[in-house]
C-alpha cells in the first residue's frame, strides 16, 4: 500500500512534469470544447431539436481525454520505461508487474478525470452548458468506455516489442478513432457511409452511449455494448498482465 | 559456512557468442567476492543471469536459497542490485527516486541517511539528470542499498568516482561487510579489489581461469602486485605498461 501511495505520487508529479499528456489529455480537449461553444455553442443540434449543439457534443469531447490518457500517455509511458530500462531496475525489487501497470493506469485516470471537469467547467460557465440527463448514468458511461479504451492501451504497451512499435500502433488506433469515433469532427455531419465505418470503433459505441446518458435520450439495445466492452477489457487487462516484459 | 549464493553450470550464449561457459562458483555469506575480467568477459551477463534478468541457456542459480525468478518477490526483499548503467525516470529528483525505492520494501534503511553517507544530502532537490557522471554513480550504488539487503550486487562500483568518494564507498561497504551483507561486486581497479574483496574469480570469455583468496592468487603468479598477477592471469603481462593509466 506505501507503495502504491508513493509511487503514484511520484509518477503523477512526472506526468505534470512531463506537460504532453497534460498538453494532449487535458489542455486540448478544453480547446476544443472552447472552439466549438464560439462556433456552434448555443445552436439547436438540428432543426426543431430541444437540445443545443454542444449539449450534443459534450460527451464525444469529454471522450478526448480518455483516449489522449489511455492511447497516448499509458503505452508510451510503459513502453519507453521498458526502453530505457527502467522497468529493468523495478525487476530486481518486489515490485509485481500488476502494480507497475496499475500505477499508470490510476495516474491516467487521475488525469482524464481532471480534465473531464475541466471541460465541464468551461461548458457550464462560458457557454451555459447544462447536463440534461442522468449525471450517474453519464459518470457510469464515461467509466466503462474508459476501462475499454485503458485496457486496450495496456494491451498495446505490454505486447509491443519496442517503442517504435508501441508509438506506431497507438498512432494507428488514436488518430483514426479520434477523427471518426465522433470525439472531434461530429458522428451526426459525417455521410451515412462513413457513419456506419465508424460504427465498428469500439469508442464510436462508447461515445453514443456518453451522449445518450448526458442528453437524456432513451439508450436502445445498451445491454450488448456494455457488455462486449467489459468483456474485451477483461480479456486486454489479463493479455497484458500476462505478456507484460520488463524488458 | 551458509552459502549466500550457488551458481551450477551457467552457460548464456548470444547467437555464436559464447557468454558465459560453464560458471560454477559458490559465495559464502559475509563474504565480498569480486568477479573480474576485461569488458566482455561476460561479468555483467553471469551477474543478469545469476539475477533471473536473463534467461541463461542452462544451469542452477540458488541465491540465498531462493530461485531467482520463482520467488522474486520475496527474493528481492532483500538482495540489492546496482546494474552497470542506470536509467531514471524523466525529470525524477534525487529525493523522489530515493523515496520511491525506499517504499517497495518492508524493511528498509533511512535513505536520508544514506544521502550523507555518499556525499549527496546537499542534492536532494536536483533532478537525477543534473547530477555528474559520478553522484548518478553514487547515487546508483545508494539505491542498492536501500533495502537494507542481506546480499548486494554491485556491478562496477566505483567507476566514475573521485579517489576520496572512492575511499568513502570503500569504507561504507567495509562497515556494511562488518555488519554481515554479502557483497558480490565486478571492478576494473586492482587496489579496490585488494581492499575489499576477500575473494575472486577472474573471467575470461566467459570460462573461469582463476578463483580463490587474493592473497592466494598473487601468490601462485610470478608476480607480487594483484594487478601485474590479474594480468598475468587473463595472458596479458604484455600489457602492463599501458594499464598503469587506468589506475589514475
Amino acid at each position: 500500500m506505501r507503495a502504491l501511495i508513493t509511487l503514484l505520487k511520484t509518477e503523477l508529479k512526472l506526468t505534470v512534469r512531463g506537460m504532453d499528456t497534460l498538453i494532449f489529455g487535458v489542455v486540448f480537449p478544453c480547446i476544443v470544447a472552447i472552439i466549438l461553444g464560439i462556433v456552434v455553442g448555443s445552436r439547436p443540434a438540428f432543426e426543431g431539436a430541444d437540445y443545443t449543439f454542444m449539449q450534443q457534443s459534450f460527451g464525444a469531447i469529454a471522450a478526448i481525454g480518455i483516449c489522449a490518457t489511455g492511447l497516448m500517455g499509458l503505452p508510451l509511458t510503459v513502453a519507453d520505461y521498458r526502453h530505457k530500462k527502467i522497468l529493468k531496475r523495478f525487476r530486481v525489487t518486489p515490485v509485481s508487474p500488476a502494480l507497475m501497470l496499475g500505477i499508470q493506469f490510476i495516474v491516467n485516470l487521475i488525469m482524464s478525470v481532471a480534465s473531464f471537469v475541466l471541460v465541464l467547467a468551461v461548458c457550464m460557465l462560458f457557454f451555459g452548458y447544462r447536463m440534461t440527463g442522468s449525471f450517474v448514468g453519464f459518470a457510469m458511461s464515461y467509466l466503462l468506455v474508459l476501462l475499454s479504451i485503458y485496457s486496450m492501451g495496456l494491451m498495446l504497451a505490454s505486447i509491443s516489442p519496442n517503442i517504435k512499435t508501441a508509438n506506431l500502433l497507438c498512432c494507428l488506433i488514436y488518430f483514426p478513432m479520434l477523427i471518426f469515433s465522433g470525439a472531434t469532427l461530429p458522428y451526426e455531419v459525417m455521410p451515412k457511409g462513413l457513419q456506419r465505418a465508424a460504427n465498428i470503433l469500439p469508442l464510436t459505441q462508447g461515445i453514443k452511449l456518453l451522449k445518450g446518458t448526458s442528453l437524456g435520450t432513451p439508450l436502445e439495445n445498451i445491454l450488448m455494448p456494455v457488455v462486449i466492452i467489459v468483456a474485451l477489457a477483461i480479456i486486454s487487462i489479463g493479455v497484458a498482465v500476462k505478456t507484460f516484459r520488463w524488458e | 559456512m551458509e552459502k549466500a549464493l550457488v551458481v551450477i553450470g551457467l552457460k548464456k550464449s548470444y547467437g555464436d557468442t559464447v557468454a558465459v561457459n560453464n560458471l560454477n562458483l559458490e559465495v559464502c555469506k559475509g563474504e565480498v567476492f569480486g568477479l573480474l575480467g576485461h569488458n566482455g568477459a561476460g561479468k555483467s551477463t553471469s551477474i543478469e543471469c545469476i539475477l533471473g534478468v536473463k534467461k541463461p541457456d542452462s544451469g542452477e542459480i540458488q541465491l540465498l536459497g531462493k530461485n531467482p525468478v520463482k520467488d522474486r518477490k520475496q527474493l528481492f526483499e532483500k538482495v540489492g542490485v546496482q546494474f552497470q548503467q542506470s536509467n531514471y525516470q524523466d525529470r525524477i529528483t534525487v529525493a523522489e527516486i530515493c523515496e520511491a525505492t525506499h517504499s517497495l520494501y518492508k524493511a528498509p534503511s533511512d535513505w536520508k541517511k544514506l544521502l550523507q553517507v555518499f556525499g549527496l544530502g546537499e542534492l536532494k532537490r536536483k533532478t537525477v539528470s543534473e547530477l555528474s557522471g559520478g553522484e548518478r554513480q553514487r547515487l546508483s550504488v545508494l539505491l542498492a542499498l536501500v533495502p537494507n539487503p542481506e546480499l548486494v550486487f554491485l556491478d562496477e562500483l566505483t567507476t566514475g568516482l573521485d579517489t576520496k568518494a572512492r575511499r568513502d564507498a570503500w569504507r561504507y561497504l567495509e562497515l556494511l561487510k562488518s555488519q554481515g551483507m554479502t557483497i558480490f561486486l565486478t571492478s576494473h581497479y586492482m587496489d579496490e579489489v585488494e581492499a575489499l574483496c576477500d575473494r575472486i574469480c577472474i573471467l575470461k570469455k566467459g570460462s573461469i581461469i582463476a578463483m580463490g583468496k587474493v592473497r592466494e592468487l598473487i601468490d601462485k603468479s610470478p608476480y607480487d602486485s594483484l594487478e601485474d598477477a590479474y594480468l598475468w592471469y587473463t595472458g596479458e603481462e604484455g600489457a602492463v605498461n599501458e594499464s598503469a593509466y587506468h589506475l589514475a
